[in-house]
């Protein structure tokens, strides 16, 4: 909200400057984004919490000033309906007295329709209004002052009396903006006797409005049920400096007073003249309520010791009458535009702020309290080790393409209102957005992007995962000592085995992987305990024409197969070592050879591949493949005779699998 | 000095020799005509006679071992090989090693703050319902406080959460006070994506529910988180704000870290940062889960906010672009 420093000084005293009188406000609770002088003036502009409608007017920062600073406001907020001789009448109808429990209706002739005074549109305009004709001018003008919302009418342009009600489903307006809005019985409009001519608290009426031919005008001042202008405003789309005051609350009392200020002002500036009886659906609203309280629980809730005479003084300096000074327990009444405090805490907050904050001490209370649960130590492990992999973690934002989703998109989980209307749905994967980061990062001119993300994943129908994923582009750095090459299957495959281990997921295996984010003849997945918890491989899509690789696990599945590690004693005695080289049909799979031989010697022996080449020599379906056999025993050294067995175990297996065995 | 203490000393002096000049002249100090473990050996034959024979036999002993010390040392240094020119500047072998996300690490260390404070972590779901997200929170459907939290929501009316406070709601469910707890993570708010703002961010988030608890408590624990983070020179200020699930609500400001309260562009001339917000627990969310004898405060912080300004950081967009250039410079990665 803005407003100006000139207008506040003629209803209180200050004695600051614009900035100090910022610092101060800051000091209770309201906080001016920026000061910014101007021809004469200075105006302020401040971000009013939604909880206090009545701040949104020269007046209520005024009251907050003087009750700061325990100066007396200059002038009087008292009113008095004029009384009318002729009789114009003017019928009223309130349908609902929830819906509006209050509505004044001031009937004005002899209207001159013109400019507006300087003071009036220089105002006007410096908080942002634009000025339109005298008449216009002066409800804005009141409403910025008071922060009741006024609205005026062409009296000629109603037939019949003023009708309060719900719309009926299928009526519409066409608003002062020349739009029409079709209306639904959720809306509250004021109507004639031929249909809607506002919408209540919101938008008056194009047919209605006020034009340069006016004569007679109808004055409206009410109070509309808060909620109801909220949801018609967003149902409607249209918020109004008037909308957004009647959902933060108005004051009924204001009403009143609102509707007696813009007269006169219209009497002085529009040459507007009473021409009958002013409606008053509610002269005499209860505008009071008391909220019980007690004096030493202000101390127990701020932490600090406040003199009850300052708590007191701080309530009625507030315009807040205590029934109470002598006992603990008292009662505060609250005037009409404090719609925001109902409870003792409420009350505590008003003292505090007013006291200063800055007067409340800081404590720490040691104990000896335990973190009981920490749920996320296990996600913080598993970055911990993707770091130790050499990978940069990423955080990406959720949203993706369809394109992503399962083809017949029934697994995507949709945005009502999306960030990007092309990215409406939220991540299946973590693959997505991780490609965009290589992406990016190969423009940049890297020639490796290793990079990762651990983040929720969401399907529809099911419940949203927690997902590690990672992706592997580009060239391995060229260096003195090595050779670049692009990165292929084996590199992920590889980080994907020593992660597995790292976070002690000992029993795996991989298998065919029909997953649509990879290709597949180069895509695994990973089962352990009969389950998937995971896949790796070539990624569907080219980034800027290099292969990505990527691997993707659920956490949650990862942790359920986790097993702690037992300790197995170390051999003192060396392995005896021997290579084995075979050459075998290209299409078999070392798995094979691996489980072929895994267990089945007498001593006991690691298996490793050492080396695996084609060449014509050898056959277009064969490769030459070598086997490295460690034989190791804990408790001596073995010799060669006592291998020899195994040896010849081995190589008989092997050639039952079709190996031939090389020299 | 007795002769064991003397026989460690020579050895040590002769490990420690790097040429054959120095072993001679070790042995030339000890062992030689007047060296010191000669003299000892002189020396006993004033000793009185039953003590003579097992103080001989100790310090020749000790002579022996000593001698044959100083002929393999003498070996090792006449044997050993000099070996070719190497370029020692070369840049070594590295091992590839990534580094976190600057928003995991700060998230990570003010987490650390919070258990050493005996405050349990605790998580829960992104998508939320109406309940959990505002309701549970007194906010209600009409309450103009929905302003504040513009949301995202999906097609089937459930939402992105806009906080975590929905965990605390979920956590005083299950668990009864006194407790302490904080929650992390990533919230969802309408709004455009330029270098100021983004359609998401990471929450901390902070309830403490126990008797007796004050606004004292709740600044001083947040005082003290502001030095964890910032230093212990940081100057840390309290404002009244308004939260519809806390009463009495409040803010933290710190003092611009740039500028040193003078103002200046990070801090739109103010002289300070909005860090936290805060405030002790609204009794109607208290009364409703059934603890209306308890009362406690929450708080809650946006990480990205709180790194720009620890780091120095001018565009929030760079925290969700992932450029390598820009991660590589937080991998003092506290691992
Ligand atoms: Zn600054």
């Amino acid at each position: 909200m803005i407003v100006n420093y000139n207008w506040l000084s003629e209803w209180v005293d200050i004695n600051y400057s614009a900035e100090e009188l910022a610092e101060v406000l800051a000091k209770i609770g309201i906080e001016v984004e920026e000061v910014e002088k101007t021809h004469k003036d200075t105006i302020l502009k401040i971000d009013i919490t939604p909880n206090r409608g009545d701040l949104l007017s020269v007046i209520g920062l005024a009251r907050e000033i003087a009750a700061k600073t325990g100066k007396k406001l200059k002038k009087r907020i008292e009113y008095k309906l004029p009384k009318v001789k002729k009789e114009q009448k003017i019928n009223v109808t309130v349908e609902s007295n929830e819906d509006c429990p209050r509505y004044t209706a001031s009937p004005l002739n002899n209207i001159k329709i013109s400019n507006s005074p300087n003071f009036i549109t220089e105002r006007l305009e410096k908080c942002g209004i634009r000025p339109l004709n005298n008449v216009v001018d002066i409800t804005n003008y009141v409403l910025l002052e008071t922060g009741q919302p006024l609205h005026a009418f062409d009296f000629d342009e109603i037939g019949g009396g003023i009708i309060v009600r719900r719309a009926k489903n299928g009526e519409n307006i066409v608003t002062l903006e020349e739009t029409d809005k079709k209306l639904s019985k959720e809306d509250l409009i004021i109507a004639d006797n031929s249909g809607p001519i506002a919408i209540a608290g919101i938008m008056g009426g194009f047919e209605s409005g006020i034009t340069e031919d006016t004569e007679k005008i109808i004055l409206e001042s009410a109070f509309f049920k808060p909620s109801l202008i909220r949801e018609s405003s967003r149902r409607l789309k249209i918020s109004t400096e008037s909308s957004y005051r009647f959902e933060r609350t108005a004051d009924m009392y204001m009403v009143g007073y609102a509707a007696c200020y813009a007269i006169k002002l219209l009497e002085k500036y529009a040459n507007g003249k009473i021409m009958g009886k002013i409606v008053d659906t509610n002269p005499n609203p209860k505008i009071s309520k008391k909220i019980p309280f007690s004096y030493s629980k202000v101390n127990e809730l701020l932490g600090i010791t406040i003199e009850k005479k300052k708590s007191i003084s701080i309530l009625e300096n507030l315009g807040f009458t205590v029934s109470n000074k002598t006992g603990d327990k008292s009662e505060v009444l609250i005037p009409s535009h404090r719609n925001d405090l109902t409870i003792e805490e409420d009350l505590i907050e008003e003292i505090g702020r007013f006291a200063g904050y800055d007067n409340i001490p800081l404590r720490f209370r040691y104990s000896n309290h335990k973190p009981i649960w920490v749920e996320n130590r296990e996600i913080v492990e598993i970055k911990k080790i993707m770091v130790c992999l050499g990978f940069w973690e990423a955080i990406n934002i959720p949203f993706i393409e369809p394109y992503w989703s399962s083809p017949e998109k029934t697994e995507a989980v949709y945005l009502e209102n999306p960030m990007w209307s092309e990215k409406g749905i939220l991540r299946n994967s973590l693959i997505p957005g991780l490609l965009e980061n290589v992406k990016r990062n190969l423009n940049r001119g890297e020639e490796i992007v290793r990079i990762f993300e651990v983040g929720r994943v969401f399907t529809k129908g099911k419940e949203e995962e927690e997902n590690v994923g990672g992706v592997i582009g580009g060239y391995t750095l060229k260096n003195w000592y090595e050779n670049d090459r692009e990165v292929d299957f084996y590199d992920i495959k590889g980080v994907v085995e020593a992660f597995l281990e790292e976070i002690k997921v000992l029993d795996y295996s991989f298998q065919n992987c029909k997953n649509p984010l990879y290709l597949e003849e180069r895509a695994l997945s990973v089962v352990s305990g009969g389950k998937a918890c995971g896949t790796f491989g070539l990624i569907n899509q080219e980034v800027c024409k290099s292969n990505v690789f990527g691997f993707e696990f659920c956490i949650k599945k990862l942790i359920n197969s986790k097993k702690e590690k037992r300790f197995r004693k170390t051999s003192v005695f060396p392995p005896l070592k021997r290579d084995i080289s075979i050459i075998i049909e290209k299409t078999a799979p070392f798995e094979k050879i691996q489980t072929l031989l895994d267990h089945s010697t007498k001593q006991k022996a690691r298996i490793k591949l050492i080396d695996v080449y084609h060449a014509e020599r050898i056959g277009k379906d064969k490769k030459s493949m070598t086997i490295r056999l460690e034989f190791y025993n804990p408790k001596k050294t073995l010799t060669d005779d006592e291998i020899e067995g195994d040896i010849k175990l081995i190589t008989k297996k092997l050639e039952s699998i079709g190996a031939v065995l090389r020299e | 000095m007795d002769l064991e203490s003397l026989g460690k000393e020579v050895q040590l002096a002769i490990q420690k020799a790097a040429s054959l000049d120095e072993v001679e002249s070790l042995r030339i100090k000890y062992l030689g005509k007047k060296g010191e473990l000669t003299k000892v050996l002189h020396s006993i034959g004033k000793l009185p006679a039953n003590e003579r024979p097992k103080a001989g036999k100790l310090a020749n002993k000790l002579k022996n071992e000593l001698g044959e010390l100083i002929k393999e040392k003498k070996e090792e240094i006449k044997t050993h090989k000099s070996l070719p020119w190497e370029d020692l500047s070369l840049p070594g072998r590295r091992p590839n090693v990534g580094g976190l996300h600057p928003l995991s690490i700060l998230s990570h260390e003010i987490q650390e703050i919070f258990i050493k404070m005996g405050f349990s972590v605790v998580t829960g779901p992104e998508i939320e319902t109406e309940y959990y997200n505002f309701t549970a929170l007194n906010t209600p459907k009409d309450h103009p406080a929905r302003d504040m939290h513009d949301t995202f929501y999906l097609k089937d009316g459930r939402l992105l959460r806009t906080h975590t406070s929905p965990v605390q709601i979920r956590t005083l469910e299950k668990h009864s006070p006194p407790l302490r707890i904080i929650s992390p993570g990533r919230c969802y708010r309408v709004d455009t994506f330029d270098p100021i703002h983004s359609p998401t961010f990471t929450q901390i988030e902070g309830l403490w529910i126990d008797k007796n608890i004050s606004m004292a408590d709740l600044f001083g624990t947040l005082d003290l988180l502001a030095k964890s983070i910032f230093g212990k020179d940081v100057k840390t200020e309290f404002f009244p704000s308004y939260f519809p699930f806390t009463e009495p609500s409040a803010e933290m400001w710190i003092q611009c870290p740039f500028c040193k309260g003078k103002g200046c562009s990070v801090c739109k001339r103010r002289g300070r940062i909005e860090t936290v917000g805060a405030g002790m627990v609204h009794p109607n969310i208290l009364e409703s889960l059934g603890y209306g004898e308890f009362n406690g405060f929450a708080f809650g912080m946006g990480i990205d906010r709180i790194a720009m300004t620890k780091y120095d950081i001018d565009d929030i967009r760079l925290f969700f672009q992932n450029e390598l250039q820009f991660l590589r410079q937080f991998d003092d990665s506290k691992l």
